[in-house]
């Protein structure tokens, strides 16, 4: 199984290097492109002195558009699973293999690294944030996601289609959702996660917020549509 | 009708026109985009030199007041008119995100 990490960054120029050392270093079966989303810092020319496999956007486009970007690549060179990998260094490069057997094994067409599975427990407001995201998923689908918002996510070939495709599919829980509700497949497998290794998160207290209507309206309200 | 609103609705199409032939001279706006609000400007003068027509309408839907329904068709009318806007811009952002991820695409190929 060919798979493709795919590692969205903007203005990480703190962490990409050791995040995309210690991805190849740990799966070096594992191919990977970071898609620099139009950043401002030294983020492309991290990437290209260390001769990294990256996309440029010539603007700032945003996460689902940086995805898409990576998903479309995906499509062109003919991979059978993509890995969503944050630049941060937040996610442990040792648990792809563990998501591309459950792929295989379960025959999933979304695997998720679950935090809660591994035994670890959110705090405060991200999860109570979780915890309702969970709960919506399983009111309008059916199906239980112990951690919604994990960003690590594996996703199969007719996904890669779908997003690589698809107009405004969010690397997100509430696209997740509708997903579900379209048929996919979806399970998850245990893994631990690290806090973000250098720079500065864009989740602050509004953006947060922003975050939570957005995905709250979209799996209650805008799915049924979709 | 109050003679003051039909000179305010005089005043506000001649300045909806004459704003909107200034933009298409400086080449700000496409004839196809100017169109509405020329149509706009038509239906206040139509409305001032014609008020029997607001006040008739009014009537009709039980306003109290003619210039309260003036007042609100000119709502909704704007209410549709930002309607459109909003998807016109959500398309528009669709399409350069497009555009910028094919053509970042396309210059990794080239490397």
């Amino acid at each position: 199984m060919r798979v493709l990490a795919v590692i969205p960054a903007y203005n990480e120029e703190a962490c990409i290097e050791g995040t995309v050392t210690n991805l190849v270093a740990t799966c070096p079966d594992v191919d990977y492109v970071v898609i620099n989303d139009g950043s401002r810092d030294h983020t492309e020319e991290i990437c290209q002195t260390r001769g990294f496999n990256y996309v440029s956007l010539p603007v700032n486009c945003g996460l689902t558009s940086g995805f898409k970007t990576g998903m479309k690549y995906a499509k062109r060179h003919g991979y059978d699973a993509v890995v969503q990998f944050d630049a941060d260094g937040q996610h442990l490069p040792q648990y792809i293999p563990d998501m591309a057997r459950a792929m295989q094994e379960q025959g999933a067409n979304i695997v998720i690294a679950s935090r809660i599975l591994a035994g670890e427990a959110p705090v405060g407001a991200r999860n109570v944030g979780s915890k309702l995201i969970s709960g919506l998923i399983k009111g309008t689908t059916g199906t239980f996601i112990t951690d919604p918002t994990s960003g690590m996510r594996m996703y199969d070939r007719s996904m890669i289609e779908a997003f690589a495709t698809g107009f405004d599919l969010s690397p997100e829980p509430d696209t997740v959702a509708m997903l579900i509700r379209k048929g996919a497949k979806v399970t998850e497998v245990p893994a631990h996660m690290q806090d973000r290794q250098g720079g500065t998160s864009y989740l602050d207290f509004t953006s947060s917020m922003r975050y939570m209507l957005r995905t709250c309206f979209s799996i209650l309200m805008f799915q049924w549509f979709r | 009708m109050t003679i003051t609103l039909r000179l305010l609705c005089v005043v506000g199409a001649a300045i909806t026109f004459l704003g909107m032939a200034r933009q298409i001279k400086k080449a700000k706006i496409k004839i196809e985009d100017s169109i509405f609000w020329v149509l706009l400007s038509g239906l206040l003068l139509l409305i001032a030199i014609v008020p029997g027509i607001a006040s008739f309408a009014a009537h009709l839907l039980g306003f109290q007041a003619t210039s309260n329904f003036v007042f609100c068709a000119l709502i909704a009318i704007l209410l549709v008119k930002e309607f459109h806007n909003t998807m016109q811009i959500s398309m528009l952002k669709h399409k350069v995100t497009e555009l910028a991820q094919e053509e970042a695409l396309e210059r990794h190929e080239r490397r």
